[in-house]
């Protein structure tokens, strides 16, 4: 029947059997490629997997470094220092444009038009505004999520009850503490939403501007790796990309949950 | 059970596929090239423009027809490229001497064709107020890692008794090093970049001038095209081998001649950059095409090969490029049976004797 709910463990049951046909699948694939090539690097084996993610880990003979550690902390320091600048930014104008017309005016039409505007694809604007060191990466990240977000704080700052305001307001708050201690708090849980499905976006700008101009960090390494079609080394920074995103996901949920329990049931 | 109105195209489709298959499956064997836009490498496309070869499957060109091959093209970036080799999913690829050797580990190949090499095709620009190479010490120099351009870099090194310990090279995909410095960001003073970026870099900007290039190691970087044994040893891939160098030769053969030259070289450059003809023919002088077989055979069947070798895979070996050397050989394939690389002549003499 449509929409018939299943026992808790059942769905445990399909949830484990759909990550086994994943492997098992991929299993088959790299058996059937290294029949036809016994040398194959492209669809590696899990013993071939093993070593790569060795190369990855461990301690680099040449220049003494561990690849994934000097990359992660490289591509992590650019990501959440863009998003750190990108969701401030958001913040403060999603604010203004929410609480204030003229503000709401003059912001909101270059906004909706650069929130179409893909960063990937105007990477020379960045080199030309940023350069190609690391704050590149920041300032493409920042822009990137920033108008999207702040369009999300605007709207949300629009959908505010108004009873509320009136409410703050005849018990003697000032313009500040209506905006910091209601409005604010009434924002924070759609703004930890949005800043959840910007991560994903945030990487794609990111893992695409170090692979053209990077010289360490995730984007960098993955395409230098694929070119040397060391995909046993390629496959495991996918996973650590999936599972990082994965971490953050389940983060931010648990912190929404944590600081605004109203939330998730006035939601139903 | 009925057949459904929907269904009907669909079921006509499959007729169709029915009805051709046989044709498609009793033509010529089909090989396929994998080429990227470079000008010795746009050879092949501006063929496929002159209808000397017909890169679609199923579809013969005059070459084609002469050797009952059916060549298809696949056009795609460089890297791609490499990819689409390595995985098997091409017979062969334009793809340089050193590259050549990462795919050769998993997948014995032989370079049947040289198409060029670079000669001031790859160069180190730096701003004016870098004059020498001791000036360049611990400045960062942006290009692609592990690449041709790291090499010509660590060879020019080499060649000064420079210490490759006190140079800085970091990575950077040369389009955007060459748009770094034609910006003129402040961070960027040298950067090492091939054609059609070093031209473009020294149009646009006066103040930067080419501290050392390629020219200094002629016939090192070698663009070739590379098929893999295998597909070799299938039949047709003589054939197909014989097709693609006979191909190359005939559209040399209209750059060399005055009628067509011109017509050919911007053909040639149509993708490759926005160059005008004058710094096409420029860029044809900095990448040297081997036009003849005769330079093709001095090169293979050369002595200097064999220490040009040596020095890139152990270039590719130090820098991590390639896991293990690859064993070069050189000749037939009877001649050197275990090479996961081998340079043969063999099919340039085939080609060129069935004339």
């Amino acid at each position: 029947m449509i929409r018939h709910p299943i026992p808790r463990p059942a769905a445990l049951a399909l949830a484990v059997a759909s990550i086994l046909v994943l492997i098992i699948s991929y299993t088959v694939l790299s058996e059937r490629q290294h029949r036809l090539n016994p040398g194959d690097t492209t669809l590696p084996t899990w013993s071939q997997l093993r070593e790569g993610v060795g190369v990855a880990v461990h301690k680099n003979q040449r220049t003494g470094e561990r690849w994934l550690v000097e990359d992660a902390k490289a591509s992590l320091g650019r990501l959440f220092l863009g998003l750190l600048w990108g969701v401030a930014g958001a913040l403060i104008l999603g604010l203004l444009m929410g609480c204030f017309s003229p503000a709401e005016a003059f912001l909101q039409p270059p906004f909706s038009l650069l929130a179409q505007i893909p960063p990937t694809a105007v990477l020379a604007v960045f080199f030309v505004l940023a350069g190609t060191g690391d704050n590149m990466y920041v300032a493409m990240i920042a822009f990137g999520v920033m108008p999207t977000l702040a369009m999300t704080v605007h709207m949300a700052v629009k959908e505010f009850p108004e009873e509320l305001q009136f409410k703050a307001y005849t018990l003697g708050a000032s313009h500040a503490e209506v905006i910091l201690a209601i409005i604010f708090h009434q924002i924070l849980p759609r703004l930890l939403d949005a800043f959840r499905l910007a991560i994903g976006p945030a990487m794609v700008y990111l893992i695409a501007a170090e692979m053209v101009v990077g010289d360490v960090g995730f984007g960098y390494r993955i395409r230098l790796q694929s070119k040397l079609l060391n995909m046993s080394v390629v496959y495991p920074y996918l996973a650590c990309l999936a599972a990082f995103g994965f971490a953050m996901d389940g983060a931010l949920r648990q912190a929404q949950r944590r600081f605004c329990p109203w939330y998730q049931g006035s939601r139903g | 059970m009925k057949s459904h109105p929907v269904l009907a195209p669909f079921v006509a489709c499959l007729a169709a596929f029915l009805a051709s298959a046989p044709e498609v499956f009793s033509g010529p064997p089909s090989f396929s090239l994998a080429w990227s836009e470079y000008p010795s490498w746009s050879v092949f496309g501006v063929a496929h423009g002159l209808q000397l070869i017909d890169g679609r499957e199923g579809k013969l060109g005059k070459i084609e027809s002469k050797w009952n091959v059916d060549i298809v093209l696949k056009e795609a970036e460089y890297d791609p490229c490499l990819t689409m080799y390595g995985a098997a999913q091409c017979d062969a690829v334009c793809i340089t001497n050193m590259d050549a050797l990462n795919p050769a580990l998993s997948r014995p190949s032989a370079v049947i064709l040289p198409t060029s090499t670079s000669l001031g095709g790859d160069a180190l620009i730096t701003v004016d107020s870098i004059k020498n190479v001791q000036q360049l010490r611990g400045k960062k120099v942006l290009g692609l890692s592990k690449s041709v351009s790291e090499y010509c870099f660590v060879r020019n090194l080499e060649l000064l008794g420079e210490n490759e310990k006190d140079h800085n090279f970091s990575n950077m995909d040369p389009g955007a090093a060459a748009m770094a410095m034609q910006q003129k960001q402040p961070d960027v003073a040298a950067i090492v970049v091939w054609n059609p970026f070093v031209l473009e870099t020294l149009n646009r900007r006066k103040d930067v001038h080419v501290l050392f290039d390629s020219s200094s190691i002629p016939n090192e970087i070698v663009d070739t095209v590379t098929v893999a044994q295998a597909s070799l040893d299938k039949p047709g891939g003589k054939e197909f081998a014989c097709a693609v160098i006979e191909t190359y030769y005939a559209v040399n053969h209209s750059l060399a001649d005055p009628a067509t030259a011109d017509d050919t070289l911007v053909a040639l450059g149509e993708k490759f950059s926005h160059l005008d003809l004058a710094s096409m023919k420029k860029v044809v002088q900095q990448t040297k095409f081997y036009s003849t077989p005769d330079a093709a055979r001095a090169l293979i069947a050369g002595k200097d090969l064999r220490g040009v070798m040596h020095k890139v895979v152990d270039f590719c070996v130090k820098h991590e490029i390639v896991a293990k050397a690859p064993e070069v050989g050189y000749g037939t394939k009877a001649e050197a049976p275990g090479a996961a690389l081998r340079f043969d002549p063999s099919y340039i003499e085939a080609a060129t004797a069935a004339k």
